[in-house]
């Protein structure tokens, strides 16, 4: 373990700032290959006939959610395998998760609704898929929430495991609730058992996208990692 | 002939700006928190 509980500050430090660092490089390329994925999506995908351009929100929407996911999935399975091995890494980890995921949830939560306006012609509706995902969103801010809340270390990262695992079991639900409920929301296209019901272009297109998301979620978590391992560094260095 | 498809890429380019903003308005203020907490130690 590099500089948690035992290693000097210095040391930690040292570590926190090459953490940082390298997010920032990951990022940097993720973002120019969302700004790509974006230039793919406007000029090089086809217009969806029965849509128009609305449809293209679809590769925005589709990649941020599950990045979100993802993000959320890992804070559970991080609380999970704190509550286990009690190693301070998973707990920084899985705040540095919480709280990237918030952003992508963010993102969804807002492209979404702009999507169904002029498809749905409502912006919002309280089905199951759009109800669980709300909450799960919540379910996270209120996790970072009691994170800020709580300040003995191992109280705050044993608490926020346990919601943390709250959020996981929640994911299967709202990926399976377009099919165990009624809902506008359209049932998976890529994320199924048969392959793939859209166009090659268009599949290409949101592969790029999801790609793309997905190292924006590792270069973001890299960062928020490292300036946890330096917050890390200030209170080791104000208790000694 | 086809049908024209329906005019909604207003809902398109707003989509695309409230997430561009959101992503990099939480880029900043990642790079931000970093070099503040970086910055404090260096003193």
């Amino acid at each position: 373990m590099t500089g948690l509980s035992g290693a000097a500050p210095v040391v930690t430090l040292t570590r926190a700032r090459a953490v940082v660092r390298r997010g920032i490089i990951i990022s940097s390329i993720a973002l120019i290959g969302i700004g790509v994925a974006a230039i793919l999506a406007l000029g090089f995908t086809p217009i969806e006939a029965r849509q128009g351009l609305a449809q293209k929100i679809f590769y925005l929407h589709v990649p941020s959610a599950w990045s979100a996911l993802l993000a959320f999935s890992l804070v559970g399975i991080a609380g999970g395998l704190y509550l286990w091995l009690e190693d301070p890494r998973l707990d920084l980890f899985a705040a540095a998760s919480a709280e990237v995921g918030v952003a992508f949830a963010a993102v969804m939560l807002t492209t979404g609704p702009i999507w169904a306006k002029p498809i749905w012609g409502t912006w919002w509706t309280w089905d199951a898929r759009l109800t669980l995902t709300l909450f799960l969103f919540f379910l996270f801010v209120g996790y970072l929430a009691l994170r800020a809340a709580v300040h003995d270390r191992h109280e705050r990262a044993r608490f926020s495991a346990v919601v943390g695992i709250m959020g996981l079991l929640l994911v299967p639900f709202i990926h399976l609730s377009v099919y165990l409920f009624r809902t506008l929301h359209p049932q998976p296209i890529v994320l199924k058992p048969s392959a793939p019901s859209l166009p090659w272009e268009m599949l290409r297109t949101l592969l790029v996208s999801t790609v793309m998301f997905t190292l924006l979620y590792i270069g973001y978590v890299t960062i928020r990692y490292g300036i946890g391992l330096a917050i890390d560094a200030r209170e080791q260095s104000d208790a000694g | 002939m086809p049908a024209e498809p329906p005019a909604t890429g207003g809902y398109m380019v707003a989509a695309y700006v409230v997430a561009g903003t959101i992503l990099l308005g939480y880029f900043l203020s990642l790079l931000r928190r970093a070099k503040r907490i970086l910055k404090q130690r260096e003193r």
